[in-house]
């Protein structure tokens, strides 16, 4: 019992450790900021969930009492990091694209970041 | 150096904890302690500034009432000093500096307190009539009082130190009085020249006094006054001597201090008449008087003080004679009068002292009369100008009357009180011997008497005799009973007291003698008839020369006024103008505005200050082993190292230096974590969070690269100087880390009575609610008004033209249409009662657990920020129910009620109590009224930091910015919108 949540721990640890990595060496490999934008995901979901399923796991068998501080880091992490992914996206889209070389946005006009005049007035 | 520190701390906490222990002694069974008398006047001066919205009247009867209340408290205590006893309150307020609340009343203070109560009260009367309606009358009032408080204070401490705060309030609250018509050129100058001269004075009398009472040992005015062997002895004597003198003759207009005076005659006539006949002015002479017993007596003081009174005495006659502003006259005779009084005390005998107390009070009541006749005069006639005057018997027959007896007086006509005084002054002069010449003091004494005689016809001839003109600039006539009732009243002392000396004023006379000679009660005979002694002649020749001059008044004011005369008023103007721009040229050389000259002026004087003490120093051998370098540490060092080095490379873009800076925040942060200390990680992660908010915002405003400004050679003397002051802030951290405290720590104090003193087992927590629990209060109200200075400034830039740029600022880039995004509006919005929720916890855990006031604060003050970036400012400041300010001083108070809440239990402010409850269902826990206090820091951090946020936001205001929705993209309100047209 004692070697197979050992080897749970471990997995969890190795699994967070490898797509921590992984999510680094993205950044840096991947070259077109859209794409580069799925690297750190990598590390704040399987990376981060892995280590604290480790931790959970940890806690009740080797410390003898239940944790739930993980979830409420997932949670916070589950809350944080989309919003974070959406404003780097935007900024992005904002600063770097312009409406020409954008995918038409459907039933809209424009994309809705470049929908405003020079003083941030939407018509 | 902590040793050192935490010593600082431990007298620091003593001084304190002494200050809890009040003292209260009295004696003499007092119906009115002292300590109301002196404070009455300071608590009532709000009175008036409230109630004047009530209307003048209520005004005024309340300071009336206030000033009454003084009075007969003081006249209360006066049996019993009459008795000959000395009447004291004291309260050990600050013993390890030597600074108590000590007041005693004896003689003298009762003759002053008197004078500056009773003649206050006239005064409060006359005021009411002649301000006009469009003086602020509530504000005069309250200064008023102000200055008759600190007046009060100075007549009956009994601690030196006490004494000289008195003595600088009175110099700050005259200011105002003088300068109370701040319209008028003449009034601000004037309150501007009065506070110099006599401040400067007043700090000279800091010096001399510090040294009195160095000599002494003692602070105590009656410990000082019984050591006169001593004092005198000390080769400390003279110095201590002439900077005391300095102070009072600054303050009583001492020639070549004197000028100061006649300038102050801008004030209103009220003023005028209380601070030059009974009051401000008198101030100095009180001070010698209260010192005669330890100083007179000497060559020195007989030198100084006799001969700079006897030339005051004449110079002041004279210049009086060739006045021709009614005001202006009065002055310099009060100029002469102070001199005539110095005199007398300088002479030193106790014959002298008795004349100059006699003479105060006599001066008190003619010279206030007059004063307030002039005003009258003004009043009525609208100039004070002599030369347009004249005649006035027939129109204001009251007035003449209370001016003639007044200037009599003045004169020194027999049967007035002015004639008693000026009688011993000349009987004194007349046995006086200065250097070897036994002529020289009688004679000018004589020649001071005769302009003084001669003025004061003047005062009566010029304006009221003559024939009736008819080019007054009004019709004057006599004003109501309100104004001419206060001098009649001190026109009948006048006459009373000349009459009937030894009935009316013998007493006093000699209890106020009595004290100021040291204690002796002496027979004093006061009578109008000595028998045809030299003073009786040397009197004769003054009246009839006075008479001669007035004669000769015209074309004797031909002569003067052809004659060239220093301006004193220039000089005075000269010496500032030269000091101001000599300290503009120091100032504007260190401090120009540049922050890069700033820093390195404090850094090389920093780095030769430590140079010195390395070189001057000896090191001690390292005690200590360093550690084993680990991985961790390592990697957090590198990052910070790397962050720091790329500040200095990117430092031009502002961006990415406010990330860089984040960045080492944030491993600062990791740091405190791995070193065990949570609450400070906590606390440096959320200060972290809002600086970052607040520095963006910043941002917003200013140019996204810094310009390049410094020449390459600035540039190098910068880095120089900022790689030697690293260097060696490095070194010195590492030498205190390899070596023990010299000193033990108070550290381990905190530790070992945490939670046995302060009931908390975080020992942070506790030194900051309960240990020190002073310093943090003293720190949230800093705080506080910080947040208030930054919403200031920003209030005063945007009244500025800056106003007008900012709105017409156009964005440097494209906008976005979609500013407040719906996914960040919803996270904000369901963030918001979770971390209010976590503000909560990490508030009650702090006590025990990391956590407090201070964090919470920041974490409640992150959650509200969110609202703001997510939604716009102007849309959640729309949903605002309460000013931020009322936050911070809702926090102030809560804290400081808190602290005053434990006087009630009879324990020191901020002695923190806690117990342990069980309410059932909960489980047991500790309340302490540390909590309270702690809510305190919590609202005034919130406070602070939103309002700092919401004054820097207010600049980024724009017509039109407002969002109407808090998000500006909603597929549901779309939806709202389609089907509420179909429906239409």
């Amino acid at each position: 019992m004692e070697s197979l949540a050992e080897i749970l721990i471990s997995a969890g640890l190795v699994i967070g450790g490898i797509f921590g990595l992984v999510g680094s060496f993205g950044l840096i490999k991947l070259r077109d900021p859209m794409s580069r934008l799925h690297a750190p995901t990598k590390a704040t979901t399987l990376g981060v969930g892995g280590t604290l399923i480790a931790s959970m796991i940890h806690a009740p068998l080797f410390e003898g009492h239940l944790s739930f501080h993980e979830l409420l880091i997932t949670l916070f992490l589950f809350l944080t990091a989309p919003v974070t992914a959406f404003f780097i996206a935007k900024v992005h889209l904002h600063r770097n694209e312009r409406p020409e070389t954008l995918p038409t946005p459907g039933e809209d006009r424009l994309w809705a970041t470049h929908d405003a005049d020079r003083d941030g007035n939407r018509d | 150096m902590a040793g050192i520190g935490a010593q600082g701390l431990d007298s620091g906490k003593n001084i304190l904890t002494h200050m809890g222990k009040f003292r209260i002694e009295r004696t003499g069974g007092i119906p009115l302690s002292l300590f109301l008398i002196v404070a009455l006047p300071f608590l009532g001066s709000v009175l008036p500034a409230l109630l004047i919205r009530a209307g003048r009247n209520s005004a005024y009867l309340s300071t009336a009432a206030v000033t009454l209340l003084a009075l007969v408290g003081l006249l209360l205590n006066a049996p019993a000093v009459m008795r000959g006893e000395t009447v004291t309150a004291r309260l050990d307020w600050l013993p390890g500096l030597g600074l108590n609340a000590n007041f005693f009343l004896d003689g003298l203070g009762l003759l002053f307190a008197g004078l500056i109560l009773g003649i206050g009260l006239l005064i409060i009367i006359y005021a009411r009539f002649y301000l006009s309606r469009e003086d602020p009358m509530g504000q005069f009032y309250s200064y008023l009082l102000l200055f008759q408080g600190a007046m009060v204070g100075i007549v009956l401490s009994d601690n030196v130190l006490l004494l000289l705060i008195f003595w600088e309030l009175t110099s700050l609250s005259s200011f105002l009085l003088i300068g109370y018509w701040r319209h008028l050129p003449e009034g601000r100058q004037g309150a501007r020249m009065a506070l110099a001269v006599t401040g400067a004075g007043g700090l000279a009398m800091i010096a001399g006094m510090l040294l009195l009472g160095h000599v002494a040992g003692s602070y105590d005015l009656t410990a000082i006054l019984d050591q006169r062997e001593a004092i005198q002895a000390s080769p400390l004597y003279l110095p201590a001597l002439v900077l005391i003198l300095l102070g009072c003759f600054t303050k009583s207009a001492q020639f070549p201090f004197h000028f100061w005076l006649p300038h102050a005659m801008a004030a209103p006539t009220p003023v005028s008449a209380y601070l030059h006949s009974a009051t401000m002015v008198k101030a100095g002479l009180f001070l010698m008087a209260r010192m005669w017993p330890v100083l007179s007596g000497t060559e020195a003081w007989f030198y100084l003080v006799g001969t700079t009174g006897l030339l005051t005495m004449l110079i002041g006659a004279v210049i009086a004679l060739f006045k021709d502003d009614l005001k202006a006259l009065l002055a310099f005779s009060t100029v002469s009068h102070l001199g005539l009084i110095t005199m007398l005390l300088g002479f030193g005998t106790k014959a002298a002292a008795i004349g100059a107390v006699f003479h105060i009070i006599n001066h008190a009541t003619f010279k206030a009369a007059l004063f307030m006749t002039a005003g009258i005069v003004d009043h009525a006639a609208h100039t004070r100008d002599i030369k347009r005057l004249g005649g006035l018997r027939k129109l204001m027959p009251t007035t003449f009357t209370l001016a003639t007896v007044a200037a009599l007086s003045m004169a020194g006509i027999p049967p007035l009180n002015g004639f008693l005084s000026k009688e011993m002054m000349l009987e004194e002069a007349a046995h006086t011997v200065w250097a070897d010449y036994g002529w020289l003091v009688p004679t000018l004494a004589t020649l001071a008497a005769l302009f003084s005689a001669a003025y004061s016809f003047r005062y009566v001839a010029h304006v009221f005799l003559g024939p009736v003109r008819d080019d007054y600039p009004t019709e004057p006539h006599d004003p109501g009973a309100g104004m001419w009732m206060p001098p009649a009243l001190l026109t009948l002392l006048v006459v009373l007291i000349g009459l009937f000396p030894m009935a009316m004023a013998s007493t006093l006379v000699e209890t106020a003698a009595g004290a100021v000679t040291g204690g002796q009660v002496q027979q004093v005979h006061l009578k109008l008839w000595h028998g045809m002694t030299p003073a009786l002649v040397m009197s004769i020749i003054a009246i009839a020369g006075g008479v001669v001059l007035l004669g000769a008044h015209g074309w004797l004011d031909r002569v003067w006024n052809a004659m060239p005369r220093p301006e004193a008023k220039e000089i005075f103007d000269a010496l500032v103008g030269a000091a101001t721009r000599a300290s503009r040229a120091v100032t504007d050389t260190l401090h120009d505005g540049s922050m890069t000259r700033y820093g390195a002026i404090l850094l090389a004087f920093v780095l030769a200050l430590t140079g010195y003490a390395w070189f001057s120093g000896t090191l001690a051998a390292p005690t200590r082993r360093t550690m084993e370098i680990a991985i961790i540490p390592l990697l957090g060092w590198i990052g910070v190292i790397l962050a720091t080095a790329l500040v200095v490379i990117f430092h031009r873009n502002r961006l990415v230096t406010l990330v860089l800076i984040g960045v080492v925040g944030l491993v600062v942060s990791l740091a405190f974590t791995y070193l065990s200390a949570p609450d400070l990680a906590l606390t440096q992660i959320s200060v972290e969070v809002v600086t970052v908010v607040l520095m963006l915002l910043a941002l917003n405003f200013l140019p996204r690269e810094t310009p390049l400004e410094s020449s390459p050679m600035r540039r190098m003397r910068d880095a120089a100087l900022s790689i030697a002051a690293g260097l060696g802030v490095g070194g010195l951290i590492y030498a205190l880390m390899v070596r023990d405290f010299a000193f033990p720590t108070i550290s381990d104090y905190h530790l070992a009575n945490s939670y046995s003193g302060g009931g908390g087992t975080n020992v942070v927590n506790v030194i900051l609610v309960d240990f020190r629990g002073y310093d943090t209060f003293g720190e949230i109200t800093v705080l506080g008004i910080a947040a208030i200075v930054i919403f200031a400034v920003t209030r005063a830039v945007l009244n500025s033209p800056v106003r007008a740029y900012l709105l017409n600022r156009k964005p440097s880039e494209p906008q976005s249409g979609d500013a407040h995004p719906m996914i960040m509006v919803v996270a904000t919005r369901m963030m918001m009662p979770v971390a209010l929720m976590v503000a909560t916890y990490i508030f009650l855990r702090g006590h025990n657990l990391p956590g407090g006031g201070f964090i919470a604060g920041l974490i409640a003050a992150i959650a509200l920020v969110m609202q703001y970036m997510a939604s716009g400012f102007s849309w959640a400041a729309e949903r605002l129910r309460f000013p931020y300010s009322a936050l911070i001083g809702s926090g102030v108070l809560v804290a400081a009620a808190t602290g005053i809440g434990s006087w009630l239990a009879g324990k020191p402010f901020l002695t923190s109590a806690f117990g342990y409850f069980h309410f059932p269902p909960l489980e047991k826990f500790e309340l302490a009224t540390a909590m309270l206090f702690d809510l305190g820091v919590f609202l005034a951090v919130v406070g602070a930091v939103l309002l700092a946020l919401e004054s820097l936001a207010r600049f980024a205001w724009r017509p039109g910015i407002a969002s109407e929705f808090p998000m500006d993209i909603n597929p549901a309100r779309e939806v709202e919108e389609t089907t509420a047209e179909e429906a239409r």
